[in-house]
């Protein structure tokens, strides 16, 4: 089985995010990490072909730390990777799903895996509209997979509430990948030394047959810092003064103790 | 020309979800007309429920269309969309919106707004959503001539009922040979002894403990209060808790008098499932953790002070 696995390089958690004067995000702070979702879902390839010979082909969009993401899934077990250089803030979900698929399209994948949303913008859209643009059948939220039989595999969807749902999904397909699917293991240092011999195809959107980028079907309009909620009765002091604080207050006041 | 918003009602077992009032209510916001997309099966009853929160009901009975599936819901839908041009479709950011929205949008050749937390109609579709781990909001434009949104559960207020609508039924033809996906069966995640939902008390823990055997101050804390512990989806996830103390949207929702939230960000899959509780209590080291636009009360300290000094002050 041949399966790709997209991987997101994200901002940081611990970035500082801040905007400039001109309400732009300030850029120079920031830094990056693979998307967490993504790294459940090259586990999860890697043990589907575990065993059938299989090869797992990472692909990333991107240009800061996509290349170091990409490395991070070689070093984890993937066979190869395709970096397709482009800057995402020029492209809408439906130009990053283009773009992924025309790099995909000849690799004849059976699968293609992606977390279930990206950590920094969380759109939950590439998944679904890449399986559109290869023609391949698709869902989301899966939580479970099992080895394929007679060109489909079951997978568990996960529902609201503790609800889960098994479906039958025809091959070739796209899946995202939801966290806690299993443990991602950490690479090893074989795995990493490994992976500076692995292939990293570079390729631009030209590469790719794009001398113009896909037109957005969605604009931006920019980036405000959120409206001020009201915010939570902030308690002062050392933890001693503060703990007796809360607990006076939530007897006394409260009455809820 | 008058703009007719759609919306896509989600139900199962002949119940309609009631997030279909705040996909109403979203609609009515941008639209002169505010119309249901109904697909079930034949017989059932949710055109009815759904006809008091709208202007019309669009409903496509089916066999195929009894059980939910991306593939051939799309296909009724995107059939309808065309003979018909709606200005635009919402659905839930759910279960369901994650796998139909982007189906429509690919289809209709539409542009996608996911998660939305507000709509307006300035020269097109204008949505609103939280980036960044909610530290920043972005503001979008749809710049086709239909647009397919997601709307956060919660985000808008339920419509309140009505008249009903009129009930129109659309002749549109399923092949349900066509499906690549199959549903196969419904399962519920295993359900442990302690019933969370019933708690007074609920002392959660989030990542922030950092790993399973700091976590246990979690459980001291729930114990000397005599509530129940639960946890948010990182600490299910590294297998910390068992997952039937999963509070938030993949898990339970919970409404105690005292919700203790410790280390825990307010990740809003997360706080989906607490913020209705009665009195709420944030312990988080990072002053900026949205968790504390939800509490009643905070504390912006490191937990493993804090809490050893409550458990202190509750015994005296």
């Amino acid at each position: 089985m041949r399966i790709a696995v997209c991987m997101k390089a994200v901002v940081d958690s611990q970035a500082r995010i801040e905007l400039d004067g001109d309400g732009n995000l300030r850029q120079e702070q920031l830094r990056y990490e693979v998307n967490e979702y993504d790294l459940y879902a090259v586990e999860e390839a890697i043990r589907l072909v575990d065993g059938d010979n299989g090869e797992v082909t990472v692909i990333s969009l991107g240009i800061n730390g996509a290349a170091q993401g990409l490395r991070k899934g070689l070093a984890m077990g993937a066979s190869d990777a395709i970096h397709v250089d482009c800057d995402p803030d020029a492209l809408d979900p439906n130009g990053v799903a283009v773009l992924l698929a025309a790099a995909l399209r000849e690799g004849g994948y059976d699968l293609v895996l992606t977390g279930v949303e990206s950590e920094d913008l969380g759109g939950s859209q590439v998944g679904v509209l890449l399986a559109e643009e290869l023609g391949y059948a698709a869902t989301t939220l899966v939580v479970r997979t099992s080895a394929p039989a007679d060109g489909s595999m079951q997978v568990r969807r996960e529902l609201e509430g503790g609800e889960h749902a098994t479906v039958e999904i025809q091959l070739p397909a796209v899946l995202t990948i939801q966290s806690g699917i299993n443990e991602p293991r950490y690479p090893s240092l074989k795995g990493i030394m490994a992976a500076k011999r692995k292939e990293l195809v570079e390729k631009t959107p030209a590469d790719l047959g794009f001398a113009e980028l896909p037109a957005r079907r969605v604009i931006a309009l920019g980036l405000v810092t959120p409206p001020a909620r009201e915010l939570a009765r902030m308690l002062t002091g050392s933890a001693e003064e503060m703990a007796v604080e809360l607990v006076r207050i939530l007897r006394d006041e409260e009455k809820v103790l | 020309m008058s703009r007719s918003v759609w919306f896509v009602a989600e139900h199962q077992d002949d119940q309609l979800h009631r997030g279909a009032a705040e996909l109403a209510s979203a609609a009515r916001g941008v639209g002169d007309e505010t119309v249901a997309v109904v697909c079930t099966g034949p017989g059932g009853t949710v055109s009815q429920q759904v006809a008091p929160f709208v202007d019309r009901v669009l409903v496509v009975e089916d066999p195929a269309l009894d059980r939910y599936t991306a593939g051939l819901w799309a296909q009724a839908i995107v059939a309808l969309a065309k003979e018909r041009g709606p200005a635009a479709i919402l659905l839930p950011h759910a279960p369901l919106g994650r796998d139909l929205a982007p189906l429509l949008a690919s289809r209709l050749q539409a542009g996608l707004m996911t998660d939305c937390l507000e709509l307006e109609w300035d020269e097109g579709l204008v949505g609103t959503r939280s980036v960044l781990r909610r530290k920043l909001v972005a503001r979008e434009r749809v710049a086709t001539p239909v647009a397919v949104v997601t709307c956060q559960r919660g985000a808008f207020s339920s419509a309140a009922a009505g008249t009903p609508g009129a009930i129109e039924v659309a002749r549109v033809s399923v092949d349900a040979g066509a499906a690549r996906t199959r549903f196969v069966a419904m399962e519920r995640a295993e359900v442990g002894e302690t019933n969370i939902n019933e708690a007074d008390v609920i002392v959660a823990g989030g990542r922030g403990l950092g790993d399973a055997e700091k976590f246990k101050i979690v459980q001291q804390l729930a114990d000397a209060l005599g509530g129940v512990m639960g946890a948010s989806r990182p600490v299910v996830d590294q297998g910390w808790v068992p997952h039937d103390r999963q509070i938030g949207s993949s898990g339970v929702t919970v409404r105690p008098k005292l919700y203790f939230a410790l280390g825990i960000s307010g990740a809003v899959q997360h706080v989906v499932g607490m913020r209705e509780s009665d009195v709420i209590v944030a312990i988080n080291k990072d002053p900026q953790a949205p968790i504390f636009e939800y509490a009643h009360y905070g504390i912006a300290a490191d937990l493993f002070k804090v809490v050893p000094a409550l458990l202190e002050a509750l015994e005296s």
